[in-house]
C-alpha cells in the first residue's frame, strides 16, 4: 500500500491532479447544487474503488491514512478541480466516530459498508424544537426488551432520500440536566414506522429532509458508546474538520462568478463598483492569511480550539457581501431565475445570493459561533 | 490585563523572538498606566531622549541595518513584535519613521560613504533624520515635482513630516534634471522654515518650506532614490502596521477589562449577548489583521519583488487601518460616557489609530493602489 504520507506534497499534489484529469467526470465540475445519490453515485463507487473514499481515516480501517498535511492538500485539489460533495456523512462523521467510539463488532459490521457503498449516511440530530439549542432534542427512546422504541421528529436532514442509514441523537432520560439524557443511536432507513419527506430549500432544491420515526423499534446494540453519553460524542466529534469551513474556496469560487459577471456588464470602468470589488477582494485575501495561519497549526500536529469559529464567521459573511454585489450587477437579472451568460461561462446571480444563505446558519448560526467566541476566547463573564 | 490574541493559542516562536518579544514587553510594562505618554503629548519634540537612548540600547535601531553598518540585520517578523508592543504602549518616539523609513531609504541609497558614517550614529542614537518626500495630501507617489534642486538650491514645500522636532537633519527628495534625488539638509540651515501643526495624539506634523537653501550630501543619487524612497515607504508601512495591530489589540484587551468590570443592571455589562458579539466582531477583525501581518512579514523576509511588496504593504496597511479604527471606535462606545473623557486611556488608543492609519497612506489610498497593482 502506498504511504501517501511519505510522498513530497508537490508529487502528492500532481498525483491527485492527474487522476481527478482522469476520472471525474467533467458534467460534475463546480456543480451549482449539492448533487444527489443518482448523480454522483458513480462517482462514490470510482473513488470507493481507487480507496480513496475517506482519506482520513487510518489504512488499518481501509482509509488514505494521510496526516492533517496531506488531508488539506487532497481537500485543496479536490476543490480547486471542482469535485462535488457526495452524501459523505460515513466518512466524515460516522466512521471516525466509530473509529475512535464504537466496538470493535460495530467497525467491523459498519465500516466495510461505508467504503463499499452499501450503507449511506445521513446526520440526524437537529429537531424542529431543538436547532442552535440542540441539547432540547425530544425524539425519544424508549427502552422495551433488546429494543428501543423511538417516536419523534428530526429534520433538516441533509440527503436523507438518498440514504439508507442515519445516525441519531435520542432522548433516553428526561430526568436532570438536558445534555445528560442523550444517547447516540444508529437507525437503518428502512425500519418500519420511519417517514423520510423531502423539503424544497429556497433554491427550489431537495436537499435537506425530514425524518419521522414512529414507534420505531431499535436494537440496543446500535447504541454507540454508553446510554445517555451522545453528547459527549457527538462534540469530540468536531475535531479536525472543523478546518474546512474556514477554507476560502468557496467564497474565491463566488468571487470568480461576480468577476464574469462585472465583466460582461463592463462594470470594471466604473469606480464606484471597484472600490466595492476590491474590498471584498481583499476580505478574502485576508482570511486565506488567516486560514492558512490555522492550517499550520495542524501540520505541526497542534489542536485548533474554538477560535477557529473566526474562520466560519468571515469566510460565510464575505461570501454573503459577494453575493450581494453580485446581484446589484446583475440589475433587473436579479429577477430572473436561469444563468445569464457572462463571458464563457453563465453565472445565475440569484441562485449564489439564495445559496449563500443558509451558509451563516448551518454548522452552529454565526449567532453561536459569537457566543462561543465570547465565552471561550474572550472569557466573557455569563 | 489578559492577552486574549491567538498568538499564545496557535502561533509559534523562535526562542530568539520570544526574547526580543519579553523584552519589548519588559520595556511597556515601564509606562503601563501611560503617564509619560500624556507628559510628552503636545510639548516638542514629543518623546523624551531617555526612551530613545534605550531603545538604541536594546539594539532596536538597528534590527533592519546590515552588520557591516554596525546593524543587527535581523527579519521583519522579529522587528513586528518589537513594534506590535510599541503600538500597545502608544511610545511616542518615532520608531517606524527613524529606524524604518529613514534607515532603510539610506541602506538602499547608493552614496556608500554616507551610509558608513551615519548608519552607526543612527543605530546608536545619536543622530535623527527624518524624511520629507510628501508634497501633496493623500498621495503614495514618491516622484518629487514640487521640491526642485538647481544650482545646488532647493526650492518648494515637503509636507506630513513626523516627528522633525526631535529630527537633527532631514532627508529631502527633489526634482533635479535628472530624476528625483534625495539630499541631506542640516534642521538649521539658511532658508530652511519649518512650521509644526499638533496632530491628535499629541505629537507633531511639520511643513518644511525651502527658499534657497544649500543642500547638504547627496544621499541618493537619481538613478536609485525614487526606488529606495518607494521600497523604505512600504517597509514603514509594514512597521506602522504592525503598530497599529498593537494599538488595536491592547484597546480591545482594556475594552474586554472593563466589560467584564462594569457592573449594570446587577450585571457584569459584559454578560450581554449585543455587547458580546460587538466584542467578537472586534476581535476576528485584530486576528485578521494580525494574520495578514504574520503574512507580510514573511514575505518581506523572502526574496519577493518590489511589486510583490507592494501589493502585501497596501493589502496589511488597508486591513489594519481600517481594523485599528474599528476597533478604537467602539471601544470608546463600549466604555460609554467615561469613554468619552480625556481622562480615560481608551481615547488614546483611538488618537494613536487616527494617526497612524493615515500615515504614508490610509486604507482607501492603499485599496487604490491593490486595485491599480492587481486589476
Amino acid at each position: 500500500m502506498t504511504d501517501y504520507n511519505a510522498m513530497a506534497d508537490d508529487d502528492f499534489r500532481k498525483m491527485l491532479n492527474d487522476w481527478l484529469v482522469e476520472n471525474y467526470p467533467n458534467e460534475l465540475r463546480f456543480p451549482a447544487k449539492r448533487m444527489h445519490w443518482d448523480q454522483c453515485g458513480d462517482w462514490y463507487m470510482t473513488l470507493a474503488n481507487k480507496g480513496w473514499l475517506a482519506p482520513g481515516w487510518p489504512t488499518e480501517h481501509g482509509g488514505m491514512g494521510l496526516d492533517a498535511n496531506k488531508l488539506l492538500i487532497l481537500m485543496e485539489e479536490f476543490e480547486g478541480y471542482g469535485v462535488g460533495r457526495t452524501p459523505d456523512q460515513g466518512m466524515t462523521m460516522i466512521g471516525p466516530l466509530l473509529i475512535q467510539y464504537g466496538t470493535e463488532e460495530q467497525r467491523k459490521h459498519y465500516l466495510p459498508k461505508i467504503l463499499n457503498g452499501e450503507n449511506i449516511w445521513c446526520q440526524g440530530y437537529s429537531e424542529p424544537g431543538a436547532g442552535s439549542d440542540l441539547a432540547s432534542l425530544r425524539t425519544a427512546a424508549v427502552r422495551d426488551g433488546d429494543d428501543y422504541v423511538v417516536n419523534g421528529h428530526k429534520i433538516w436532514t441533509t440527503l436523507a432520500m438518498d440514504a439508507n442509514m442515519i445516525f441519531t441523537l435520542v432522548r433516553t432520560n428526561k430526568e436532570g440536566k438536558k445534555q445528560q439524557g442523550i444517547t447516540f443511536l444508529l437507525i437503518p432507513l428502512d425500519t418500519p414506522g420511519i417517514t423520510v419527506r423531502g423539503i424544497d430549500n429556497l433554491g427550489m432544491h431537495d436537499e435537506f429532509a425530514e425524518v419521522f420515526f414512529d414507534d420505531v423499534r431499535v436494537p440496543v446494540a446500535n447504541i454507540v458508546g454508553k446510554e445517555n453519553d451522545g453528547w459527549t460524542i457527538a462534540k469530540a466529534l468536531l475535531g479536525h474538520e472543523r478546518i474546512f469551513i474556514g477554507s476560502p474556496k468557496m467564497a474565491s469560487l463566488a468571487m470568480n462568478r461576480l468577476q464574469a459577471l462585472a465583466e460582461s456588464a463592463d462594470m470594471f470602468g466604473d469606480p464606484l463598483f471597484v472600490e466595492r470589488y476590491i474590498a471584498l477582494k481583499l476580505d478574502i485575501e485576508d482570511l486565506s492569511a488567516a486560514y492558512l495561519r490555522f492550517v499550520e497549526v495542524l501540520k505541526r500536529g497542534g489542536h485548533i480550539g474554538a477560535e477557529v469559529s473566526m474562520l466560519k464567521i468571515w469566510n460565510t459573511e464575505t461570501q454573503q457581501r459577494i453575493t450581494d454585489l453580485m446581484l446589484d450587477v446583475a440589475g433587473e437579472n436579479c429577477g430572473v431565475s436561469d444563468a445569464i451568460p457572462a463571458g464563457d461561462t453563465a453565472v445565475s446571480a440569484p441562485g449564489e445570493f439564495i445559496d449563500a444563505r443558509p451558509t451563516t446558519i448551518y454548522g452552529g448560526s454565526n449567532q453561536i459561533q459569537r457566543n462561543i467566541l465570547a465565552k471561550a476566547v474572550l472569557k466573557l463573564p455569563s | 490585563m489578559e492577552d486574549i490574541s491567538l498568538q499564545s493559542r496557535i502561533d509559534v516562536l523562535t526562542e530568539e523572538q520570544m526574547m526580543i518579544q519579553d523584552s519589548a514587553v519588559a520595556f511597556i510594562a515601564q509606562d503601563e498606566e501611560l503617564k509619560k505618554v500624556r507628559e510628552n503629548r503636545f510639548t516638542q519634540p514629543g518623546y523624551d531622549a531617555k526612551t530613545w537612548a534605550e531603545m538604541a540600547e536594546a539594539g532596536w535601531l538597528g534590527f533592519l541595518v546590515p552588520e557591516k553598518y554596525d546593524g543587527i540585520g535581523l527579519a521583519f517578523s522579529d522587528l513586528s513584535l518589537v513594534l506590535i508592543q510599541l503600538g500597545k504602549g502608544l511610545v511616542p518616539a518615532p520608531f517606524s519613521a527613524t529606524a524604518v523609513l529613514a534607515a532603510r531609504t539610506i541602506v538602499k541609497s547608493d552614496n556608500e560613504s554616507f551610509k558608513k558614517a551615519r548608519l552607526p550614529a543612527l543605530i546608536a542614537g545619536e543622530w535623527k533624520p527624518a524624511i520629507a518626500w510628501q508634497e501633496t495630501r493623500a498621495t503614495l507617489n514618491v516622484k518629487a515635482e514640487k521640491v526642485t534642486c538647481a544650482d545646488g538650491k532647493l526650492n518648494g514645500q515637503k509636507l506630513f513630516v513626523p516627528d522633525a522636532g526631535g529630527a537633527d537633519a532631514f532627508i529631502v527628495s527633489a526634482a533635479t534634471a535628472a530624476g528625483t534625488a534625495l539630499y541631506l539638509v542640516e534642521k538649521d540651515a539658511s532658508g530652511l522654515s519649518i512650521e509644526y501643526a499638533q496632530r491628535v495624539d499629541g505629537g507633531f506634523y511639520a511643513t518644511l518650506t525651502f527658499d534657497n537653501v544649500a543642500v547638504g550630501e547627496e544621499v541618493a543619487s537619481a538613478a536609485v532614490a525614487e526606488q529606495a524612497l518607494a521600497s523604505a515607504l512600504d517597509e514603514a508601512r509594514v512597521a506602522a502596521s504592525a503598530e497599529l495591530l498593537g494599538v488595536m489589540t491592547r484597546a480591545l484587551e482594556i475594552t474586554i477589562d472593563y466589560l467584564t468590570q462594569r457592573v449594570q443592571f446587577d450585571k457584569p455589562i459584559g454578560s450581554f449577548q449585543a455587547l458580546q458579539h460587538q466584542s467578537v466582531d472586534l476581535f476576528v477583525l485584530s486576528e485578521i489583521s494580525r494574520s495578514v501581518l504574520l503574512q507580510t512579514t514573511a514575505l518581506f523576509d523572502s526574496d519577493a519583488s518590489d511589486e510583490e511588496r507592494a501589493i502585501a504593504a497596501s493589502q496589511l496597511k488597508a486591513r489594519c487601518g481600517d481594523a485599528a479604527l474599528q476597533i478604537t471606535k467602539d471601544a470608546i462606545q463600549l466604555h460609554g460616557g467615561i469613554g468619552y473623557t480625556d481622562e480615560c486611556n481608551i481615547g488614546l488608543y483611538l488618537k494613536k489609530a487616527m494617526y497612524l492609519s493615515s500615515l504614508w497612506g490610509n486604507s482607501s489610498a492603499h485599496r487604490g493602489r491593490y486595485a491599480e497593482l492587481v486589476l
